[in-house]
């Protein structure tokens, strides 16, 4: 067995390595993150996490309910440390993944992977705390720095394949088809909702996992800012955006959101990302900012980073060819949340953040085209995939046709798989 | 970051976990019930530190809240950002109705009892501001004999506290009760019946503890405290004040208080603090703004508001406040904060409707409304 192996069994059993191996497994993957751009290239099947903030036992069990490494790719949006009460277990074997298979797990930079916010959200004393010295702090921040900043995910396909796993109990649904847009599961394995395609047109804005399959009444309600001129009547598929390919195409990951100094995927390219975290500027940006109900671009309530509104992801997606932004960044009770007409997904995957918000978690499966029309021939993802500027001419409510999008969805690991006797975690209140 | 101490973990056992009950024996033995009461008396060292906390890191002015905290070592315990800011809302929008209460014809004599008011440091604050209400205002403190005790020991020994208080100061020869001119320390379980004229009969009219004058404008503050009462209990301790002063009197209250038990945050919330031994006991009953507000109607106050802690920070807080405790910390967890304000709450209830000693507090949700709200308190007072 090899020390790597040794590393991961041990990890894998929430149990702390060596300083010395620290050292050796962080230089190992500075190696190899220093060789990643900016925007890592991932190529669809593909299993997009939002932040774990050290709930260690909750990552366990995000891999129980999407699968082990390396049997699924994985792509892990950021914020690994703070807040949870492992922060080291969970960063260490991420890490230790990523060294022991590059290709099947994917690392991007969240806004706590900084010196600043670690210091002050649990992880610098986590730290400590295990090994008496800031040592082990110092070499994680230093592969934090190398961590890339987004990442391009292509060759996802339109529509859903059953899923892989065990089929669990899914007779409880009619085999899928290729209407089918959003699938969403449970930690069982068992199908809680579909959405078919058509539905972006009957209540399009906000959808989560507790937002009811179509129904009458949501169509009343939600119908009205987008239907397209030209556009079949509500309840029918016959849109202007109906597929015209099996591609899904291209989704953008990043930890926060989008950037007033960016406008195309290539301008992240050309950022130096291999320091801290900015307190301002287009890396800062990325990894602070959220999405919000407004026109443009607006103050963000976190001191760092902006708002961005619905007609910004529209026209960013539009000129990079892009059909979904997915990003973490802002706890969802729900575990995930497609806003702006499904432009962009929030994925949040700490169920019960803190062990006090009482919220359940969400990953994203993107499946591959296998049908290898769609992608083929379109640009690999590297410089030059926007449009022209002369083509971004955005009717209402335009949207390209999105990949086939698979939530699962999960609570917390039970109390006794965390294995601690008696060791409840103590979420703070006012008293 | 988490809790200052880790609490002794026999303590977490609730009643389904103990021996007694397994044999069938009735409730709780005297000795669950005192560990469960000294549960609820360490819930005041949690607020202190808390206190501190926020103090340190520059969100309170308040020089009196590192003696109270009882740590091994000199270094203070920081508390999440989030926890920060909700005890720097929460300080300051209760600092913000007691002075519109005292600022309101300020030399006219005002009575302030405080219900289980362990540790704070407000009558302290209050004197050492320097306003001109500064010497007109009698205040009195609840809280069970063991935390009293503490308390007076710690003034005792802290000469600027000591210094706050103008004597003679009388301290009981258990040290758990003290008198003087303006501040009045009195060893009270709330749960045990308060003085009537007549302890056989029910009925009796409700008589004063010692030293409280039932003809002085007064405001009643209960800052987490009734909340860990049974509700028919708090509800006595309620019915007790409101019966005590005549109606003549004018009679405010304030209450800090958990709300919305029942979403998933509020369980989470409810089943958290009950491993930790701690039940909120009137939680249920009191669940949302509006059911406190009634709460308030039904005890005769005329004037009722409630308003989350969220709604404080957004409205209360001036714009200038937020962008100074902005530059104090980051704080990141937006969403977060804004699930665990929406648990909290204040509730302000007042008699008298037209009285003077109320008129800062009318109108005081409406911006236009230039009085006291675009200063903080703390800023206000020299």
């Amino acid at each position: 067995m090899s020390d790597l192996d040794k590393w991961i069994a041990a990890l894998r059993a929430c149990r702390t390595i060596p300083e010395a191996s620290v050292r050796e497994l962080c230089y190992k993957a500075r190696e190899l993150l220093i060789e990643e751009g900016n925007v890592v290239q991932v190529d669809a099947p593909v299993t997009i996490c939002g932040d774990i903030h050290g709930q260690f036992h909750d990552l366990m069990e995000l891999f129980r309910v999407g699968g082990d490494v390396p049997d699924t790719n994985y792509l892990f949006m950021g914020d690994f440390v703070d807040r949870g009460f492992y922060s080291l277990e969970s960063f260490l074997l991420l890490l230790c993944l990523k060294v022991r298979y590059p290709d099947r797990i994917t690392l991007i930079r969240g806004n706590h992977e900084s010196r600043q916010i670690t210091t002050v959200y649990g992880f610098y004393d986590e730290c400590l705390r295990k090994y008496g010295s800031a040592n082990v702090w110092r070499y994680c921040c230093d592969v934090f720095d190398y961590l890339a900043l987004g990442a391009l995910v292509l060759g996802t396909s339109s529509t859903l394949e059953p899923s892989p796993l065990e089929p669990g109990s899914q007779s409880n649904m009619p085999p899928i088809d290729d209407s089918i847009e959003i699938e969403i599961m449970n930690s069982r394995n068992e199908i809680t909702a579909r959405f078919p395609r058509s539905r972006r047109r009957l209540y399009d804005h906000e959808l989560t996992s507790s937002s009811p399959p179509n129904s009458p009444s949501q169509t009343q309600r939600t119908s009205t800012p987008s239907r397209t001129p030209g556009g079949g009547p509500p309840g029918t598929s016959a849109t202007t955006s109906a597929p015209a390919s099996p591609s899904g195409g291209a989704v953008l990951c990043v930890h926060g959101g989008l950037s007033p100094l960016i406008d195309s995927v290539d301008k992240i390219r050309l950022l130096d990302r291999k320091q801290e975290v900015p307190h301002e500027g287009a890396m800062c940006d990325l990894l602070w900012s959220d999405p919000d109900d407004i026109d443009g671009w607006g103050l963000s309530p976190r001191g760092a980073g902006f708002l961005f509104g619905a007609d910004i992801v529209k026209r960013f997606n539009h000129m990079n060819d892009l059909s979904l932004i997915a990003r973490a960044h802002q706890l969802v009770m729900e575990g995930f949340k497609e806003m702006f007409d499904s432009s962009i997904v929030t994925v949040w995957s700490a169920p019960n953040y803190c062990y006090r918000c009482g919220n359940v978690a969400a990953i994203l499966e993107l499946g591959e085209d296998l049908t290898g029309g769609g992608v083929v021939g379109r640009s690999n993802g590297d410089l030059g995939r926007a449009r022209g500027k002369e083509e971004v001419v955005l009717r209402e409510g335009e949207v390209r046709s999105g990949p086939g999008r698979r939530y699962r969805v999960f609570e917390a690991a039970p109390q006794d798989s965390r294995g601690m006797p008696a060791k409840k975690p103590v979420a703070d209140y006012f008293l | 970051m988490s809790a200052p101490q880790i609490p002794n973990l026999k303590t977490f056992r609730g009643p389904h976990g103990s021996r007694m009950q397994r044999r069938g024996l009735p409730v709780a033995t005297e000795e669950e019930k005192t560990s469960k009461d000294k549960i609820i008396q360490a819930t005041d060292q949690d607020a202190s530190v808390s206190r501190l906390s926020a103090v340190e890191v520059g969100y309170l002015h308040d020089h009196f809240a590192k003696a109270f905290v009882v740590s091994e070592s000199d270094r203070w315990t920081r508390r999440l950002p989030i926890i920060n800011r909700g005890t720097y809302v929460r300080t300051t929008a209760i600092d913000e109705l007691v002075h519109r209460f005292l600022s309101a014809e300020p030399i006219v004599k005002k009575q302030i009892i405080s219900l289980g008011a362990g540790s704070d440091t407000r009558f302290f604050r209050l004197r050492g501001s320097g306003s001109d209400f500064s010497d007109s205002i009698i205040y009195h403190e609840l809280d069970f004999a063991a935390n009293t005790s503490t308390k007076i020991s710690t003034l005792v020994q802290t000469e600027s506290i000591s210094q706050c208080v103008p004597g003679p100061l009388e301290i009981s020869s258990d040290g758990s009760k003290l008198h003087s001119p303006m501040y009045h320390i009195h060893p009270v379980d709330l749960r045990s019946p308060f003085p009537t004229e007549d302890p056989m009969n029910p009925y009796a009219k409700p008589v004063p503890l010692d030293h409280v004058d039932v003809t002085l404008p007064t405001l009643l503050i209960s800052e987490c405290c009734l909340v860990y009462l049974e509700a028919a209990v708090a509800e006595a301790v309620l019915d007790y004040f409101a019966s005590l002063f005549p109606s003549g009197t004018s009679l405010g209250l304030v209450l800090y208080e958990p709300i919305n038990p029942f979403d998933s945050f509020g369980k989470m919330m409810v089943s958290n603090l009950a491993a930790r031994g701690i039940v909120l006991q009137t939680l249920q009953a009191y669940h949302s703004l509006e059911v406190q507000k009634n709460r308030l109607r039904k005890h005769g106050f005329i004037g009722a508001a409630a308003e989350d802690v969220d709604f404080l920070w957004e409205n209360w807080i001036s714009a200038k406040e937020k962008e100074r405790v902005a530059t104090l910390e980051m704080v990141d967890e937006v969403e977060e904060w804004k699930l665990l304000a929406q648990h909290y709450c204040i509730a302000w209830g007042w008699r008298g409707k037209e009285d003077a000693v109320w008129k800062f507090w009318q109108g005081i949700n409406d911006r236009k409304n230039p009085a006291l709200l675009d200063q903080p308190v703390h800023e206000r007072v020299p």
